[in-house]
């Protein structure tokens, strides 16, 4: 019986969603499918697929008209690819911003599931046409069947108002009242909208939190909005997007930990280029500033074409009186010499590659003793630098090694030998020492010597033996890039003035820290100009 | 030339029109109006580079928010929206602490409800100033932790705040009461005239009260009523 | 016949050629059903005399999907398809291309034109044309754009044909095809790996010998030879060409497509208007391809405006302006599509579904948004994801503001029909392209506009 009914949604199914498809403009989804569990929710997304479920879609039907109950399911699923939040990166944007007035991490999740709710519904009862009214009303009359909260009861009072339709609710007038104030289908104030909204429904997520501290399961009838939602390359973009949006390793590192169970069911956490893979928890400092870096990209110049000196036969046109004989192409030609139908060649001269420089590997040197900022609390760009000129190596299929250090001779001090792996190089650059700056040039001696390498070192260069230092990199002719960072000091315009004259060694300063990123970018720019 | 747009001649829009486009609507135009309202205030005000709460310039503050005040018509909501947009700082390029406060203060004392709930518990700063003047027979709760000088010159109305406040609580409040659910800074009912205040957490220092009562978690705290020495840590 | 019995002779081809001929995997979703972006666009391009670039690895069946349809929609013996081919090398001359002097006659000094099978027949395949010199390309693409070769002082005029150019990845040996050249294809597709399950099912058969015939072959290689006018042997080739189709019909249970039945269809195609989503979502786009608030339109060799108001819309990431062609693609396409799916109308999904075959070889992007994009995960070519995102982005921008971008164009009718009314504002491009035709074109007396 539970087959028939099954293939009887399904079959109802497959007539609607044409007709949902072309209502919401044909959004890029699979078609929606039916699959049943126990719970009271109506309707679940995974990795962009609508799945109804059948005993609600079943109990719906008692009242309401089948082909109605799946309509309204799917318009309001699928308003949520076509609205709101759209992709990850508007659903972090609401979640975040909702952080900001509450903080229980499932409190925010439930708070931003049912802002997209009310989104999406009421665009779609405004634009689309569309049942999901009606579904409401049978929501609300049969409210202990679907154990509607009393959150939900106050968003169908919020619906009935805004709407203008009936749904059979009662009371909530107040608390409806404020929330009809809240501009939902203006996108421009969604920050400023989910503030509110939070704000005027916490007090009933706090009492509901603590009626329900035994069972623990508030749950939305119309599904939970989670990140399995969404494809693994939009998880990707949306945390790259989030990354750059909040320029901030705390609240990145707080919403990666709110949903750490749900990123790693979708294999982030474990080694791998993208921090990819079941196991391990996620190391959101690291996949922080990965997905940071990723913002910014350094190009490294091409080998250069040279010519070569010698001249081939490129292509023909045809020969005039007057013209040469020796470039006739005597067979194409056809042993005539008469205008019109006798060719010559154009010769052109041939391009060689130029010699091969390639791009070589390169030692990063990162300055984490205690006057540099930690990366795990503030944005450090030093790290972000770092990390974008790691990635120019490695997109050149070149290796980085790493060097961070703070007093080396006393152990501060970290190596990474040259590698590919992006994760480990990150992980290199996000260890902070704190303490004095004291750098152990052996170490970075047996790094140089394993490969033909270039050098990219980023401090404050308050190091306390930077005499050596500058000795050092006098003496060596890989070519260093030094960035120093914070204002111009002493120590820095000792290095200066001891390397203005080695062709092979940049020096950059970097005034203020906020425009690190693009200034070390420019600057790295330069030097591969230079350098190439 | 052909009409290049001739393709859409007969279309018509099917949005339609649902009740919260119009909600939305009249509450922005009130919530403009507040806005407007307040920079008419504060444009001569942001020429002083400090703003210093005398009774002469405060009076003639709120003189000129009620005048500005007068024709508009708001809700409760509208003040609290209004007060996360002073927060914001997006429109309103600046804010001023002090006529902001008078001016919130006239909006609540003008409003038509009698009982004004404002729920600013998310304010990055602390509103002052709140409750100036209100008038007998209006009730004000503040949801929130507030500035200085709440309830200033209170006129009998019943001013409660739903959190802490910081010095010169009901200074020169002339009748009425006032609840702080937390804790209060100094000069707590400087020159109060009449009236109660009520503070359910300590209060850190009090004022030369003129007349009127002042109870620290839920004793007499004037020090004439004082039966208990241990005020005098508190006075400063 | 029925206008869908059309229709269904065009799916039977394509199942036909994915059950035998070419295997692939499906990556082209439209409507709810699934197909092999190649080899339906290939048919398309077949059907709407279009001209297509397939790139691909080399041994992934580029230039196959092309003979394939190319026999199957013009009943021509897969034999005489490639002997008409050219392959691309430096070398190739326009003799071997397009056709050359009747050697006998011109020792009699007689001038009289041998043509090329590439030039007589309607399927034009140039195999690894970016391996051509690039005055060959463009003697290519200018004969296939006009439907018309010149040689000496002849001309033969093509009433059907289409192109179909296959190109490697760009290499060491390989010439670039040019942007003015490369615009002229009215899209772009890969021949992708069919996986190594499909791909173990290749070498089963010696599927190609299906379309072979060496009867027809020879009697088609024998009328393309012989010295008769082109018009009189194209009603001689058609002969042939029908019988090879009811050979393929009785051998192979395959009605391949005759003369007829494809101009029908063509027309049929052309006669599919857009509706009116489809026709303000492919002006928002255009839109966004051409717009420069700051120098009236895109040229490749101004930059944007740092700090342009327009900075999150499309036309900052690009280079170069959209052609005149672009529009024209994405319309025959569109249309072919729409007419594949028995619709009566082109609608948003047609044009969203076809546009990044359009755009993703016309479009020069930026560095810095190459720089960003090229490692992200995907299984298109760089080109054809960057595209097929972007089209996705101003989607969004279109649903978010499909009904005022209908009402601003409405609006400018009416207010070039004469009636008093405010455009409407909004926050695209396209608001403003309203605005700068109605200034140009509103108002305008008959002294001014041809003064």
């Amino acid at each position: 019986m539970k087959r028939g009914n099954e293939e009887s949604i399904t079959r109802a199914l497959n007539e609607i969603w044409p007709r949902v498809k072309k209502k919401h403009l044909f959004p890029q989804i699979p078609t929606p499918v039916v699959g049943e569990n126990d719970e009271a929710v109506a309707i679940e997304m995974k990795d962009k697929q609508i799945i109804l479920n059948q005993r609600v879609c079943e109990k719906l039907a008692e009242e309401m008209p089948r082909e109605d109950v799946i309509e309204a399911l799917l318009d309001h699923g699928t308003s949520h690819y076509t609205y709101c939040p759209w992709d990850l990166s508007t659903h972090l944007f609401l979640y975040s911003e909702t952080k900001q007035v509450i903080k229980d991490p499932e409190m925010v999740k439930r708070v931003t599931g049912y802002f997209m709710d009310i989104v999406g519904n009421t665009y779609c009862v405004k634009e689309k046409g569309t049942k999901i009214p009606e579904l409401y009303k049978y929501l609300e009359r049969q409210s202990h069947t679907f154990q509607r909260t009393e959150l939900d009861k106050v968003i169908s009072s919020l619906y009935q108002r805004i709407w203008g339709v009936n749904l059979d609710v009662s009371g909530y007038n107040d608390l409806s009242g404020r929330l009809s104030r809240i501009p939902y289908l203006d996108k421009d104030r969604w920050s400023k909208s989910i503030k509110s909204f939070a704000r005027i429904i916490r007090p009933l997520l706090e009492s509901e939190k603590e009626k329900t501290a035994g069972d623990g399961n508030s749950q939305n009838t119309m599904g939970d909005h989670g990140l399995s939602g969404y494809s693994e390359e939009e998880i990707e973009d949306g945390l790259r997007e989030f990354a750059g949006k909040t320029g901030n390793p705390e609240e990145f590192k707080e919403m990666v930990s709110d949903f750490e169970d749900e990123l790693k069911d979708l294999g982030f956490g474990e080694t791998g280029g993208m921090g990819r893979g079941h196991g391990e928890s996620i190391d959101a400092d690291l996949l922080f500033y990965m997905k940071l870096a990723e913002h910014f990209n350094i190009p490294i110049q091409k080998i250069p074409m040279e010519k070569s000196g010698s001249m081939h036969p490129h292509s023909h046109t045809p020969w005039e009186v007057g013209r040469p004989f020796q470039d006739i192409d005597i067979w194409t030609s056809f042993g005539k010499i008469i205008p019109g139908i006798t060719q010559v060649w154009n010769k052109r001269e041939g391009e060689i590659f130029g010699e091969m420089e390639g791009t070589p590997d390169c030692i990063i040197v990162i300055d984490s003793s205690g006057s540099m900022v930690n990366p795990t609390k503030n944005l450090s760009y030093a790290v972000l630098g770092a990390g974008c000129a790691s990635d120019a190596y490695l997109r050149s299929d070149s290796r980085v090694a790493v060097y961070n250090f703070s007093d080396a001779a006393a152990g501060g001090k970290q190596l990474l030998d040259f590698s590919r792996n992006r994760k480990e190089v990150y992980g290199t650059l996000c260890r902070y020492f704190g303490g004095g700056t004291n750098l152990k040039l052996k170490d970075l001696e047996v790094l140089r010597r394993k490969s033909k390498t270039d050098i990219f070192i980023i401090t404050d260069m308050q190091i306390t033996n930077l005499e050596k230092v500058i000795d050092y990199f006098s003496e060596i002719d890989n070519r260093v890039t030094a960035v120093y960072i914070g204002r111009h000091n002493r120590y820095a315009k000792r290095f200066e003035e001891a390397t203005q004259k080695r062709k092979n060694i940049a020096l950059y300063n970097v005034d203020k820290k906020e425009d690190i990123p693009s200034i070390v970018l420019g600057k790295i720019k330069e030097y591969f100009r230079m350098a190439s | 030339m052909k009409n290049p747009f001739v393709r859409f001649k007969d279309y018509e829009s099917c949005k339609r029109e649902i009740p919260l486009d119009g909600i939305i609507r009249s509450k922005d135009i009130v919530i403009d109006k507040l806005v407007a309202g307040y920079e008419n205030i504060v444009e001569e005000e942001v020429k002083s580079l400090v703003w210093v709460v005398e009774r002469s310039r405060l009076m003639e503050t709120y003189s000129k928010a009620k005048e500005v005040i007068s024709d508009l018509e708001y809700t409760a909501e509208d003040i609290e929206e209004f007060c996360y947009e002073l927060d914001s700082n997006e429109r309103l390029p600046y804010l001023i602490t002090g006529p902001s406060g008078i001016y919130i203060s006239a909006l609540c004392n003008h409003a038509k409800e009698t009982e004004i709930t404002l729920k600013l518990n998310e304010l990055k700063r602390k509103m002052h100033l709140i409750g100036y003047q209100l008038p007998e027979g209006k009730r004000l709760i503040v949801e929130g932790d507030m500035g200085n000088f709440i309830g200033t010159r209170l006129e009998g109305g019943e001013l409660i705040i739903e959190g802490c406040v910081k010095d010169w609580v009901g200074a020169g409040m002339r009748k009425g009461k006032i609840t702080v659910r937390k804790y209060a800074g100094y000069h707590t009912a400087e020159w109060m005239m009449d009236g109660e205040i009520w503070v359910e957490g300590k209060i850190r220092g009090i004022g030369k009260i003129i007349n009127g009562k002042v109870y620290e978690m839920g004793k007499p705290a004037n020090p004439s009523y004082s039966s208990s020495p241990s005020y005098e840590g508190y006075i400063r | 016949m029925a206008k869908s019995e059309y229709q269904k002779k065009i799916r039977d081809i394509y199942r036909f050629i994915e059950d035998n001929l070419y295997f692939n995997r499906p990556d082209f979703h439209i409507k709810g059903k699934r197909f092999n972006s190649t080899m339906l666009l290939t048919l398309l391009t077949g059907l709407i005399k279009g001209k297509e670039l397939i790139i691909g690895e080399p041994g992934l069946g580029k230039t196959t999907s092309a003979e394939y349809v190319s026999s199957l929609l013009y009943q021509c013996p897969l034999g005489v398809i490639w002997g008409s081919e050219v392959p691309g090398h430096p070398e190739q001359t326009e003799e071997k291309i397009i056709g050359r002097p009747d050697l006998g006659k011109l020792n009699r000094g007689i001038e009289d034109v041998v043509w090329s099978n590439f030039t007589q027949l309607p399927v034009k395949i140039v195999d690894e044309i970016n391996r051509l010199p690039e005055t060959k390309q463009s003697m290519i693409l200018d004969g296939v754009d006009r439907g018309h070769w010149e040689y000496l002082n002849e001309m033969i005029i093509n009433e059907e044909y289409c192109l179909f150019a296959t190109a490697n990845y760009q290499d060491r040996g390989t010439n670039t095809i040019i942007a003015p050249l490369i615009d002229r294809f009215d899209i772009i597709l890969e021949s992708k790996h069919p996986g190594p399950n499909l791909s173990f099912m290749i070498g089963d058969n010696h599927k190609e010998h299906m379309l072979r015939n060496s009867v027809y072959e020879k009697k088609l290689e024998k009328i393309l030879k012989s010295k008769d006018t082109y018009e009189k042997k194209l009603p001689q080739m058609e002969k042939i060409c029908n019988e090879f189709g009811e050979y393929l019909r009785s051998e192979l249970g395959i009605e391949a497509v005759n003369k007829d039945e494809r101009q029908r269809i063509s027309s049929d195609i052309r006669r599919l208007e857009f509706d009116l989503d489809a026709s303000a979502f492919t002006i928002m786009l255009i839109t966004e391809l051409s717009f420069c608030h700051k120098y009236g339109q895109k040229r490749s060799h101004e930059g944007c405006e740092e700090g342009c108001h327009y900075t999150g819309y499309l036309c900052h990431e690009i280079k170069n302006c959209a052609s005149n062609r672009l529009p024209s693609s994405i319309r025959s396409y569109s249309q072919a599509i729409a007419w594949f799916m028995d619709a009566d109308e082109v609608d948003i999904e047609d044009v969203r579904t076809i546009v990044p075959y359009t755009i993703a070889h016309r479009i020069q992007w930026k560095e810095d948004h190459l720089m960003r994009k090229e490692r992200n995960r995907r299984n298109d070519p760089l080109q054809l994801y960057l595209a097929k995102e972007v089209v996705n982005d101003v989607f969004h921008r279109y649903s978010e503001q499909k009904e005022e971008v209908k009402q601003a164009l409405s609006t400018g009718f009416r207010i070039l029909n004469g009636e008093e009314l405010e455009p409407v504002n909004g926050d695209h491009p396209v608001y403003e392209e309203i605005k700068n035709d109605l200034i140009s074109l509103g108002d305008v007396g008959d002294d001014e506009r041809y003064g």
